[in-house]
């Protein structure tokens, strides 16, 4: 299912250019082809106006057409093709121009009308409201704000510390946090900032104490865990909500270490109270880790606006080209656009106070609250309303409705059911047009609609030319949701972004548990957060970088000498056999089977996704060979000895010598010199496009070739373009992507500059 | 809600009139007809700190008594109330007396320890047990003869805003209490949202459709064959918005029209719990739910009823010993508001026809009105006040039994008898083994 059209567009080089077997084999089809066939049919079989002046294409079967070549071409000579030669012209022809396949891919690309993809919709409705609030800010101060009271409520004359914590996570046994100005049987804490949820999904908080506690998140009125109430001795608390990547959202702990209730009561008046134990730690389970205490680096002292999270559900988006886009909908996309637009024009109801600014003693309310439509509907529809329009969405729907509340949700249904909302850019035939620039530069970096600052530049003119484009672009590129969204490509791009099930074989693997895999995706998303971090953001530093990221946990699996409890921290690769993220041991796990190592899906990986060449499915489905059958053999041997056949060998001579390089680490990514008593043998080659023949001997020499390859490098630069812009980059002009590629490279590589460098190339398309 | 002239206009004014109509003319509609087996539904209603005994218990036994002054709203109901002294909360363990009153009322078993002190007594949490309303919800709940939307509604008015074991009578399971919901926006947009959803939307489809016909006139051809799509599945949308036959289908009655804007203060308690009632009553109707209950205020609840002329908090006025007559005044009127409130639901429920059966939902209702305490300056257990309305459960109705000092688990198993849920347990066994009791059928 993975890419199939982009798996042809390469093979026919691949074919023409690369697998030596065929050279030695004679000469290639496509050579055949332009030896023999095209003086007639044309090179690209569009055919020649004296001999054939039709277009070879057709539906034939490629053993069909081999039949039919043997059998009658070329036509004007005797001699007719021997069948061996038909079949590989054959085989080329039909991959080249003849098949339907190869027909829909020459047509030209276009740049197709596509609704919001889900991300694109969640992240529109979610700044559409909060435009109507106060911006969020990060801040640079780390941890949360800590207020010690000595009593169990928060009265402020009994807050007695004022700090910053950098985590929740404390054990005061049965002692006070500060023996002078707290007492050990009564006090209580409140924490108050925010919390950055790093990716998209439903997100577990987790109190633990043994005392009173209650959190709040995003919502600042709704507990979302109340454990006001001990009972039972419970002292795990947990509850699940929805948040969307690279956003701010407020939290607020509240502990208190008392006995609550009735103060004092009349048969405990003189008692002492007994000494009993307190500890208070704040935790979450984020998508796809286990739980960990909220680390200091995901908080801030700094509070933040609520955030409105859809949560009703989209079926998913059409991925099989890579990546995201919308250029299908459904009977589902459309109930579901309803759903949420019922939802949103929900929300917007019950906070209209804040979000219009009224109340309801202002003075002329439905002034006020049709204003406010006036602004939502042209924030959603990414322009300026036309008389017309605004005659639609929003006065006839305070004519019709029966009071101004219920003619607001009116609006919000029929604005966000519109396909004025749901796609991008209908309507307008100035490609140049300024609003539709602004909304392609917010959707490329943000996957939302324009901010305020965009919108004013567009209404100002100031989106013209591309030194103006590429201003606000710099601005843009600093947002935490540009970060998300380069992160989240990141992640797509050595495809763990849904991992697989990276779980290991117990027995084999004791020390593998969904804790030490959870800490190595940690590991390797702070790799990616660190290079997106830095300033030169050098996408070779993705191969090369000689650190990683280890806790005391991952430590004493990896080799590092680290405390067992230290948090993560950034440590140089002690051997030197390591290399950037091909040697990332959650990434070489992913690559691996349970009890092995696995070269194919190593090579294979390395082939389609860093590489960008394109494989197709092997011809029947192959199950690996078990690795008792062969005890004695190491996985290199046991690969070589399955791949053997011929029908194999036109993509694992490929595969095979990329995952080979590898296998100096085992099913955990951990080091490895020896596999089963034997040395373990990691040379490794790859035939590049053009022919040349690269060797390699373990991991750092092959990051190294595919740092500085042109083959990795284009490969980046478009699947970069088609995440940013979720349109093909053929359909942007033939040179595209080539002065990407170039004007990457003029800038030492770095990402953010290519991410603005595509999204200021696409803002103003070609007519 | 104001008050109304006649029976019939404030039918109108809730917009049942009109739908109950077929109902009334004896004819089987909206598929209601295939209803065979008779519905029963329970209430549970709540009011706290206990009564003033002399003022409540009738002093006869048997089914010729006399009202005392808190009951006599009671009057037009008394043929179908059913009044039962002598049924105590043995309940013991953690907590004091308003905790475990409230805590262990519906659940016949102790709470668990905890950190929440009472006034007296150990510390305690939650309830270890589930409570009989929801015993019930999952019980009709788990046939599909007697499932409903929401299998149980919880009714709260002026519940305060904190979860603690004063203010939860209902428990969905051991440490599972359920809040009431005391706003009446709340209920209703829980009740009716989607169907004011779905009229909204209908509202704005022919602007819809006029704007796609515009925008598909925008794009390239190649591209209008996507929004050709998308315009059929708004037609579709259309279609099945369209072919459901209005409200009425789906609930059986219109929409209760809510007097708007009632903010949830003390002072606002009576228009509240008329609110409430009526989407009770509604909901009921619509066959909701069940089972309900109906919480006024909390365990140790302190409404100050200055619509009564008492400035006093109820709490605070309930521990004034037994000599001091003004007190006692006072929460003999408070008490005999609450029960007001009660004979306004036995009210409505008896003016509202049964939808698809014969009689009226109360009938088919039997509401119980209950308290944490006996009494409130005393905060005893014994004698909780338990006053039975409606036919619902087939009890024998219009008289005033005396119990020799039963555990309240054994009413609680009656109920759930009644209700056709035939458990020889429920909360804490040891009050169990005598069964239900005894004389109520």
């Amino acid at each position: 299912m993975r890419r199939p059209l982009e798996r042809r567009i390469v093979l026919v080089a691949l074919l023409a250019a690369c697998p030596s077997i065929i050279r030695a084999a004679g000469p290639s089809g496509a050579a055949i082809y332009e030896s023999r066939c095209a003086r007639c049919h044309g090179v690209g079989g569009e055919g020649t106006e004296e001999n054939y002046p039709e277009l070879m294409v057709g539906d034939h079967s490629i053993a069909q057409l081999a039949a039919l070549i043997a059998e009658t071409m070329p036509e004007d000579i005797e001699q007719k093709c021997p069948p061996e030669e038909a079949h590989k012209v054959a085989a080329y022809i039909y991959e080249a121009f003849y098949s339907p396949e190869a027909q829909f891919r020459n047509k030209p690309a276009r740049v197709e009308l596509s609704r919001l993809t889900i991300r694109q919709y969640q992240n529109s409705v979610a700044d559409l409201i909060g435009s109507f609030c106060r911006a969020s800010e990060w801040g640079d101060e780390r941890g949360l704000k800590g207020e010690y009271f000595a009593a169990r409520d928060f009265r402020p004359e009994a807050r007695k510390i004022k700090r910053t914590d950098a985590e929740v996570h404390f054990d005061f046994g049965e002692g006070s946090p500060d023996g002078e100005k707290l007492e050990p049987h009564e006090f209580s804490i409140s924490w108050e900032g925010s919390v950055l949820a790093p990716d998209t999904g439903d997100y577990e908080f987790i109190v633990r104490t043994e005392h009173a506690a209650r959190l709040w998140i995003n919502d600042k009125e709704r507990p979302l865990i109340d454990a006001s109430v001990k009972s039972k001795g419970e002292s795990e608390h947990r509850a699940e909500i929805r948040l969307l990547g690279g956003r701010a959202y407020s939290v607020k702990l509240e502990f208190s270490k008392a006995v609550q209730g009735v103060k004092n009561p009349d048969n405990k008046k003189d008692e002492t109270p007994p000494a009993v134990k307190a500890s208070i730690s704040l935790e979450w389970k984020r998508p796809y880790h286990t739980a960990e205490v909220i680390p200091s680096r995901n908080l801030s002292v700094t509070d933040a606006p609520e955030v409105f999270v859809l949560r009703a559900p989209f079926p998913p988006d059409d991925r099989s080209v890579g990546y995201e886009r919308g250029t299908a909908i459904s009977k589902a996309w459309d109930e579901a656009t309803t759903e949420s637009a019922i939802e949103v024009a929900g929300y917007v109801a019950d906070h209209l106070s804040e979000l219009a600014g009224v109340s309801k003693e202002t003075a002329d309310l439905e002034a006020q609250l049709l204003n406010f439509c006036h602004t939502f509907a042209e924030r959603a529809f990414r322009r300026p309303l036309s008389d017309e329009q605004k005659l639609l969405y929003i006065d006839r729907q305070f004519a019709e409705a029966v009071d101004p509340d219920l003619a607001v949700k009116h609006v919000v249904l029929l604005v966000l059911k519109s396909p004025r909302f749901l796609y991008r850019e209908v309507g307008t035939a100035d490609a140049a047009d300024p609003y539709d620039v602004a909304a392609r530069m917010s959707f490329g970096l943000w996957d939302s609609v324009p901010d305020e600052a965009l919108r004013n530049a567009a209404a100002d003119g100031q989106l013209a030319s591309h030194d103006q484009i590429t201003e606000q672009l710099e601005r843009m590129l600093l947002d935490p949701r540009t970060h998300a969204k380069l992160r989240e490509f990141l992640m797509t791009w050595i495809k763990v972004s849904q991992p697989p099930d990276v779980s290991k074989d117990p027995r084999v693997y004791p020390e593998f548990t969904p804790d030490t895999i959870s800490d190595l995706r940690t590991s390797l998303e702070l790799s990616i957060d660190d290079l997106l971090n830095s300033k030169a953001a050098d996408f070779r530093q993705l191969m090369l970088n000689d650190s990683i990221f280890l806790n005391g946990r991952l430590a004493a699996i990896y080799g590092a000498e680290l405390p067992k409890d230290a948090p993560f921290e950034k440590v140089r690769c002690q051997t030197e056999h390591r290399s950037g993220l091909l040697s990332h041991p959650y990434l070489l796990a992913c690559f691996a089977y349970t009890n092995s190592s696995s070269p194919i899906h190593r090579g294979v990986f390395i082939s389609r996704s860093l590489l960008g060449r394109a494989l197709k499915q092997p011809p029947e489905a192959v199950a690996p060979l078990p690795v008792e059958l062969h005890a004695d053999l190491t996985t290199r041997k046991r690969v070589t000895l399955q791949t053997k056949p011929e029908a194999c060998q036109s993509c694992h001579s490929m595969i095979n010598p990329l995952g080979f390089s590898l296998e100096e680490f085992d099913a955990i990514g951990r080091y490895r010199e020896i596999e089963k008593n034997r040395p373990v043998d990691s040379a490794g080659s790859y035939t590049t496009q053009s022919g040349r023949v690269v060797e390699f001997n373990g991991v750092p020499e092959l990051a190294a070739f595919l740092a500085d390859s042109e083959e990795s490098q284009a490969a980046f630069v478009r699947q970069l373009f088609q995440h940013i812009v979720k349109q093909p980059i053929r359909a942007y002009g033939p040179d595209c992507w080539q002065q990407l590629q170039q004007s990457f490279a003029a800038n030492e590589f770095n990402i953010h500059k290519l991410a603005a460098e595509i999204v200021a190339t696409s803002a103003i398309p070609p007519e | 809600m104001t008050n109304h002239a006649s029976r019939r206009e404030f039918l109108r004014n809730l917009g049942i009139g009109a739908a109950a109509l077929p109902f009334a003319l004896n004819l089987t509609s909206l598929g209601f007809a295939s209803t065979t087996t008779r519905r029963k539904r329970l209430v549970v209603m709540f009011s706290p700190n206990g009564v003033i005994p002399g003022a409540f218990w009738p002093d006869e036994e048997g089914d010729t008594f006399a009202f005392k002054e808190i009951l006599t709203p009671l009057e037009p109901f008394k043929n179908r109330t059913l009044m039962l002294h002598g049924v105590c909360d043995k309940v013991r363990g953690d907590g004091d007396n308003h905790m475990r009153g409230i805590g262990c009322l519906l659940t016949g078993t102790e709470l668990f320890p905890g950190n929440i002190q009472g006034g007296s007594d150990t510390p305690a949490g939650w309830s270890k047990g589930i409570s009989i309303d929801q015993e019930l919800k999952n019980f009709l709940q788990a046939n599909s003869a007697t499932r409903t939307r929401f299998g149980s509604l919880e009714f709260g008015i002026m519940v305060p805003d904190r979860a603690d074991t004063w203010t939860r009578m209902s428990y969905a399971g051991p440490n599972k209490p359920i809040a009431p919901i005391d706003d009446p926006y709340q209920m209703f947009s829980k009740l009716y949202g989607r169907m004011k959803d779905q009229e909204s939307l209908r509202s704005i489809l022919d602007d819809l459709q006029e704007d796609l016909a515009t925008v598909r006139k925008l794009v390239s051809a190649e591209d209008r064959e996507l929004l050709e799509e998308h315009t059929a599945f708004v037609r579709e949308m259309e279609q099945e918005i369209r072919s459901e036959t209005g409200t009425t289908a789906e609930v059986g009655h219109a929409v209760p029209q809510l007097e708007p804007k009632v903010k949830r203060e003390n002072d606002n308690i009576p228009r509240i719990s008329k609110l409430q009632i009526e989407l009770m009553v509604s909901s009921f109707a619509a066959d909701f739910a069940r089972v309900a209950t109906l919480q006024y205020t909390n365990s140790v609840g302190n409404a100050q009823m200055h619509w009564l002329g008492i400035d006093e908090g109820h709490h605070h006025l309930s521990h004034e010993p037994d000599k001091n007559e003004d007190a006692r005044t006072k929460l003999t009127r408070i008490n005999h508001w609450y029960c007001k409130q009660l004979a306004y639901l036995a009210q409505r429920l008896a003016e509202t026809p049964e939808p698809g059966g014969s009689g009226s939902l109360l009938d088919n209702t039997l509401i119980v009105w209950t308290n944490e305490l006996g009494k409130g300056n005393s905060h005893t257990l014994d004698n909780i006040p338990f006053v039975l309305v409606g036919g619902g459960l087939d009890f024998r109705m219009g008289r005033s039994l005396k119990f020799p000092n039963v555990p309240h688990n054994r009413l609680l198993l009656s109920l759930a008898h009644g209700m056709g849920h035939h458990i020889d347990k429920f909360g804490n066994p040891d009050f169990c083994s005598d069964g239900p009791l005894i004389g109520l059928t």
